[in-house]
Formats: structure tokens, sequence, C-alpha cells
């Protein structure tokens, strides 16, 4: 089977103005967007405050939860519904920039007690206080302790199937769980629980938080990573194709990539964080061998075809080569598809950011990579004929 | 079959199985991450001004004892900031003297006399030692602790000059054991001299409103339940040096307490002081903050009971804090990141489902587009699957989520390789050359472009290891063993698939 009956013909080069209207439009909006707008946004990694994944025993709305944050003034958190039955949540408090650096994770730590001991709701704090434990978020051990009068051989094993009950589900939502299947908890441990313990409204899925210096220093390795990666690869592109003009044309696409990704992912809500710089830096690659491929073609052709135009044996490698690239691009985008369907809400960002980024190295390895190489031949090229 | 198709065979037959040897059994192979497994990645600093503060004090009043001794006057010492202290006030024609003694008793402080004054400044290098020495220390007291508190397979490790990497595996009570990292844990008993008082004021009535030279004040433990202020000695009977063993136990109404009893030179001292103090009381003082002060009701020896309304987990952890010692100086939490088991377990199973949807999708795509030679593809991405994880059992690699999405990308790009090559071949093909030449010609000529693009990436994924933490450390791994393991297999792996199956007369090739 075949995407083309015979090789398609496309003067891929005719429209180069286009694309590079097209590039820069989506560039310069990006660059407003980042200088001015919105723009990008730093995430926990960097040492922007902190995370928090919880979940709830019964599904409840945004607006219910930002007015618990409000209540301790924390209400212009960011809140994120992530999965299923509007039952987990991301919150991220926004940083209260202290004085001094010493304080700063210490009140992000702060912060992030409020924001949980303000979503267990009066009720939980009260049966807290009443000296009850909360069933949904007791470690093992204290369980053990406490099922022991009950069940004193048994105790240690009660606990952990209680815990992996737990684990499993994320929360117990009611008591009958426990007395049903999987659980079959005996009468007499069930009676003890609802008199001892109680189940908590919520229970803390994640916490992330990262003080000022360490997020300084991850701002620096993600940099170091970013900078030598490029370097890594231009050596290598330089090395490999001994012409200036290749080596231009793949700073050029490269800095695209960048730019055109990252401008597309500044208008969404998503933040950065480590994995994000690990996706751009694979795209990066990604689109670079895409077009170390078509360059390889050009090459070979221009060894047979010594008569034709450089423009023309650039449409032919293009064309020679689609069927290639958009099979390759398309099982890549198939793969990281299946992740952003599937993968779940921790990997998310880094997914969206792989599905632009497939998208974007097709179409800068087709329209943009070639031109460049082009410009280079007709300006400094003849130049030096004319001398 | 051709001979060195037998060889080829034997090739891939050994790799296979020694990868499938290196990770099986999986669950003992693969090591999951914490944001897999569930735990707590803690990152803390040390502040070791304190060692240098401590060092201060010490010999400041070291040197006022030695001039004392010697019969050298001065009329004012003190501290200017942690390793500078000064004395002022010494007569000019002692300055011989002290020379000799400063001389005699430290090497590790530079002096100098600048008309009355005394200066001590701690020497750069001892200064260095001094902080590096609060570094290991701080770091063993860390590592006793989480044993004692029973953490499978914790890594506590130095990282730079002045921090500390723990991580823990599994933890469901993450805010626990921070505490019981972060705790000082300076155990002190002193005699009390007065309260307790609702407030300093009244507690210091007696004492003309002035705390007297030789006690302080201290403030009793809010979690202990009673609330108030005592006048206690300045210096304290026994420490948590002078502690031989600790046990959890009960008190004498059964609610939690610990257990202590003392070695032979403590003993002697709380044996001396116990017994000319029988009916004051005794303050058992944690990190400055007071948690009972028993009556001394009769001369004791080598033992005695901390009480003060624990719960039985307190209880627990103060055993594990006295067992492993106080910390030469103070912490401070920099990073922390939790994850707990469920959202863990989660993330594998989602991981999982996204990467088996994944190879599905390019199988079902892969046979639909290459019929035959796209079942060749396949088990060449199968192979290089299980290269894959035969490699990160190999390295002890630790597997993330990010290193999960890694592998699920490298299945989209393992069949790059072949598409270059199965294209190339159909060009062949097109051009009219036979089959068999074809496929060779689509071999060697996708060769360069394959070698090329995996390099690339490969480049970006060095880096990336280079610099990442943790997570992205995971990513770069298994995206580095995917790439290599398709040079393998989609070069070698694929060819011999076509060599063995494909007739050397073949006039049709399904692809």
């Amino acid at each position: 089977m075949q995407i083309f009956k015979k090789t398609p013909n496309i003067p891929f080069l005719k429209y180069k103005w286009i694309a590079l209207a097209v590039t820069l439009v989506i560039v310069v909006a990006g660059l407003i967007n980042i200088l001015v707008g919105k723009g990008l946004k730093l995430g926990v990694d960097f040492g922007e405050g902190t995370l928090i994944r919880v979940m709830f025993k019964e599904p409840v709305s945004v607006s219910e939860v930002r007015k618990l944050l409000s209540e301790v003034g924390l209400g212009d958190s960011i809140i994120q519904e992530a999965g299923k039955e509007s039952r987990e949540f991301q919150i991220r408090t926004m940083e209260k920039r202290t004085t001094t650096q010493d304080q700063e994770i210490e009140s992000h730590q702060i912060l992030a007690d409020r924001v949980i001991q303000s979503l267990q709701g009066e009720e939980d704090r009260q049966k807290l206080a009443q000296g009850l434990l909360d069933l949904n978020n007791i470690d093992r051990t204290s369980l053990t302790n406490l099922l022991r009068s009950v069940a004193p051989d048994e105790a240690e094993n009660l606990a952990n199937k209680i815990v992996n009950y737990r684990t499993e589900n994320g929360i117990i939502a009611s008591w009958d769980e426990l007395s049903r299947e999987p659980l079959n908890l005996p009468g007499e441990v069930t009676s003890l629980l609802q008199n001892r313990t109680f189940l908590g409204k919520m229970t803390v899925l994640s916490r992330e938080t990262v003080g000022p210096q360490v997020g300084k220093d991850l701002r620096k390795k993600a940099t170091q990573a970013i900078i030598w990666s490029l370097i890594g690869m231009l050596v290598y592109i330089a090395l490999r194709f001994k012409g200036v003009e290749y080596g231009a044309a793949a700073i050029f696409t490269l800095a695209q990539d960048v730019l055109i990704t990252m401008s597309i992912y500044s208008f969404t809500p998503r933040e950065i964080n480590l994995p994000i710089i690990a996706g751009l830096l694979t795209i990066v690659g990604f689109s670079i061998n895409d077009t170390i491929v078509i360059f390889d073609r050009i090459r070979e052709l221009q060894r047979t075809m010594r008569k034709e135009k450089l423009e023309n044996i650039m449409n032919l490698s293009l064309n020679l080569n689609l069927s290639r690239t958009l099979i390759t691009s398309g099982t890549v985008f198939l793969t990281v598809l299946s992740l952003y369907i599937f993968g779940g809400q921790v990997i998310n960002d880094f997914a969206f950011l792989m599905l632009i980024g497939t998208i974007e190295g097709v179409y800068s390895t087709i329209f943009l990579s070639c031109p460049v190489v082009l410009f280079w031949n007709q300006y400094f090229k003849k130049k030096k004929l004319h001398k | 079959m051709k001979k060195n198709l037998q060889w080829k065979l034997a090739i891939i037959v050994v790799v296979i199985g020694l990868c499938l040897f290196l990770v099986y059994p999986p669950k003992d192979k693969i090591k999951l991450g914490l944001d897999l497994k569930g735990g707590t990645h803690l990152v803390l600093q040390v502040l070791t001004e304190d060692a240098v503060n401590v060092e201060t004090d010490q010999q400041l009043s070291r040197f006022e004892e030695v001039f004392k001794k010697n019969n050298i006057t001065y009329l004012e010492a003190n501290k200017e900031k942690p390793g500078r202290f000064y004395f002022r006030g010494i007569p000019v024609d002692q300055e011989g003297k002290a020379r000799d003694l400063i001389d005699q008793y430290t090497r590790d402080w530079d002096y100098s006399f600048s008309g009355d004054r005394l200066t001590f400044n701690l020497k750069m290098v001892a200064a260095q030692y001094l902080r590096d020495l609060a570094v290991t220390q701080t770091l063993e007291t860390i590592r006793n602790r989480i044993d004692q508190f029973g953490v499978a397979e914790p890594v506590i490790q130095r990282q730079g000059s002045d921090r500390i990497v723990v991580e823990l595996p599994g933890i469901e009570d993450p805010d626990r054991v921070k505490n019981l990292i972060k705790v000082t844990a300076v155990l002190e008993f002193k005699l009390v001299k007065a309260g307790p008082a609702p407030d300093e004021e009244t507690l210091l009535r007696d004492f003309g409103g002035k705390v007297p030279e030789d006690a302080e004040v201290v403030k009793s433990d809010p979690k202990r339940g009673t609330q108030g202020y005592y006048l206690v000695s300045k210096v304290a009977t026994v420490t948590g040096k002078d502690l031989r063993t600790v046990r959890r136990g009960v008190d004498e109404w059964n609610n939690p307490a610990v257990h202590f009893t003392l070695n032979p030179d403590g003993a002697k001292r709380f044996e001396q002081v116990t017994g000319a103090n029988i009916g004051k009381q005794l303050a058992i003082i944690l990190d400055g903050r007071l948690q009972s002060a028993p009556v001394i009701e009769a001369r004791i020896s080598d033992s005695g009971i901390i009480q003060g309304r624990f719960t039985p987990e307190e209880a627990d952890d103060l055993v594990v804090i006295l067992k492993a010692g106080a910390l030469p100086a103070g912490i401070k939490y920099l990073e922390e990141r939790t994850v707990g088991p469920s959202l863990g377990s989660d993330s594998v199973r989602q991981g999982l489902m996204a990467g088996l949807v994944a190879i599905f999708a390019v199988m079902v795509f892969m046979i639909f587009y290459y019929r035959l030679s796209g079942l060749n593809a396949i088990t060449a991405l199968i192979l290089n699957e299980i290269i894959i994880f035969g490699a990160m059992g190999y390295f002890k690699a630790t597997l993330t989520l990010p290193g999960i999405a890694g592998i699920i990308l490298g299945i989209g790009m393992a069949v790059d390789a072949n598409v270059l090559i199965f294209e190339r071949i159909k060009e062949e093909i097109a051009v009219g050359k036979n089959i068999t030449s074809s496929i060779a010609t689509g071999f060697s000529r996708a060769f360069s472009a394959i070698f090329d693009s995996n390099l690339t990436t490969i480049i970006s994924a060095v880096f990336l290891f280079q610099f990442g933490t943790g997570p992205i450390k995971g990513y770069a791994v298994t995206l580095i063993c995917s790439l290599v393991a398709n040079l393998f297999t989609a070069v070698f792996v694929s060819r011999f698939i076509f060599d063995a199956f494909v007739p050397t007369n073949a006039k049709r090739l399904s692809i």
C-alpha cells in the first residue's frame, strides 16, 4: 500500500514566502504574548510555589473548592479539575514573596498546610480534635496499633489489607466498602473503626514544593541542558554536512522549532516544568533528523543530476521523502496521542507539547529547512561568482 | 539456511536471551522511581554556620577560663560574629604571656593585638573543616534516625557542599518523617529554680526582675499540654550524650513514656545532683522546650523515665531521635516532593495503558501499510522493547513516569528506521530492480540517514541525562536505550528476517 500512487510532485519551495510569513506571524504573536502578555508560566520545578493534588470522597465543583480556599485568603490559587468524576483536583498556590529567602520555603509549606486544612473542612477538623483518626490518611503502623485491641494476631494483616485497598482506590468513600468484597472485614473490626476513626473528606495525592534556591539551580541546569544539546547537535551537523549553508539551515530550523512550539504553548494555561524542557529537546532532535534525511537526499541527487537547478532538486527530494516524513511523524504522533489520552494528568503537559512539536516538526522540515539553503546559495555564492 | 544466516540467528537469540535474563523477574530487576512507587524526596541544607558558631562559643569560654587561670586580666570578652571573638582591656605587659598561651592552646585561630584589643579569627581551613564535618555528621545522624524509624531502601546522599538529598520510598506519613529528620534533638536535664509561672515577669519577681547569671528561662512545650515558664540552671546535669540506652515504655499511669539508662560518667553526676536536691523539680528539656518537670523523690543513679503526655507515635519518635543523637547543626528544607502511593500506582496503570494502546496502534498501522514487511517491523519493535528493558535491568536504571513516556515515544521512533528502509526498497523496486538487490540497496542507502537521525536525538538525551534530575534522568535513559536498541533491531534483525524469509529469486515482495 502507498500513500501516493506515484511520487508526488508538489512544488513546496513555491510556498516558501507563505510559509515564512506564517512562521513569522506565530512567532511574533508568541513573543508578544511571552514578553507582554501572560506568556510562559514557570512551574513548581523552577521555584514557583507549591503544587498539591487532592482527591475528595464525593464530587465537588471547582467553585466549591475555590470558596473553601478563599476562606483562608487563597482564592487566587490555580485550581484545575483532574481526572474522573470531579473528585480529583490540582491546586497551585500562587507564591507570596516574603522578604527573605530563608522564610520562603517555609512560607510555601505553611501555605500548603493551609490549603490542606481548609479543604478538610470544619467537620473533619473537629473530629481530629476529638481524637478520632482519619482512616483515609492513617498510616500502616498507626492502624495496626489501633486494630490490636480487637484482633491481636491479625492486626498487621488487616491494616495492610485496608491500606492497600485505599491505595488502589485513592480514597474510601463509605463504611459499606469495608464489609463488602474485596475487604470483607469482620463485624467487630468495622465497628471498632466506626467508633475510633472517621472517613476523611479528602486525601492528599501528592505535594510538591521547591524552594527558591533549588528552583534557581534547576533553572540553571535546564538552561545548560538546552544550550549544550543544541551545541552538540550543531557540531554534529557541521561535521556531517561540510557546507556552511546546511549548518545555517539547521540552526534556523532548530531555532524556529523552539520558537514556534513555545509560542503555541504560551497561549495555553500550561506551565513549564522539567519534563517540558525534555520534551522540547526531543522535538528539536526529532525535527533535526527529519531535516538531515532530506539534506542527505539532496546531496545524493546533486551527484547524479549535476545539470538540474538546486530548487528542483530540493523539490524532488522533499517529494521523494514525503511519504517517509508523513509516516514516521504519523507513528510518533499516534504514540504521543495515546500518551495524551491515556497517560494521565501528571504527564499530560508533556504529551501536549509533544503533540504540537510533532506537527510542527513536519511543517518545518518540509517548508522551512530548504529555503534557507537556497537563500544562502543565492546571496553568498552568487557574489563569489561576480567577483 | 545459509551459513552466515545461522550466525546472525545465533547472535539475535543470544542478545534477546541475555536481555530476558537481565530483566527477569521484572519486579526485582526494574526499580520504580518515587513518582511511581510513592514516596518522599527531600533536599535539605545543613546550616553549617551553626557549627562555626558553636565552635566560636566554645573557644571563647575556653580562653576566658585559660586567661583567668593564668592571671591575665581583661575588661570584656565577647563574640563579634560566628568565627570571630575578642578580648578588650588586656594590659600591655601581659600581651607576651597571652601570645604564648594562645600558641600553646590553638592552631585553628588567627589572633591579632591592636591597642588593648585581642581579636581571634577562625582560619579559613579550620572553618571549612568544621562545616564539612557538620554536614558529614548530620548525614550520619539522619541516616541513623531513618534506619531506626524503619524505611526500606532509603537514599541519603550528600549533594554539593552543604546539601543532603533524602529519598524515602513508600512513606505513608511524610510529615512525621520530616519532623523526625528536622528536630535538632538536644536533650538536657536541668534543675528547676522557679516555676511554673504564666509569664516571664511573674517568674522573675523573686529575682528582682532579672535572670540570675547561673540560670535561664525555658518555656514548656505546648504539645505537652502544660503552659508556663520555668527558671532553670544554666548548666545541664546530664545531656543526651550521657544516654546509654533508650527504649519505649509506659509511666506509672500507663501512658506512653521513654525509659533511659545513663553511662557511668553521667550516672555519677545524676546521682550527685538528684541526691542533693530531693524534693526539687528536675526539668527535662528537648531542643529548648520543657517536656516535663518531675519532682525528684529519691536519689536516682543510672536510669529514669521521660514522661510528658506523649502519643504512642511521639514516644516512638523520641526514642528514635535520642538513639540517633543530636544534629550538630540546624537544617532547612529546600525542596520537598511527596507522591502518595495511590497516585503512583495510578501513574503506572495509566502509563501501561498508554504504552499498550501506542504499540497496538503502531502495529495495526504497520501491518495495514506494509503487509508482511510490516510484520517484520513489528517483530523488530517487540525485540526492541525487550532490549530496552534488558539494558535497564543491566544498568540498574530507575523507571520513572517520564521514563515511561520515553519508552512510548521510542515505540513511535523505532519504526522510523524501518519506514526509511521500506520506503527506499519500494523506490528501488519501482525503478525495476529485482527484489533481492532492492532489499540490499534499500538497507545500505537508508543506513546513513538512520544513523544520523538516531544520533542527533541521542546527543540531546545525553545532555539531559547530564543535567537532569531524577525523573528526567529516567527519561533520558529510556530514550537512549531505545535508540541504541533501534540500531540493532531495525538494521540487523530486520535484514535477517528479509534474508531468511524472502527467497533469492522472489518476484514479489509484500511491502
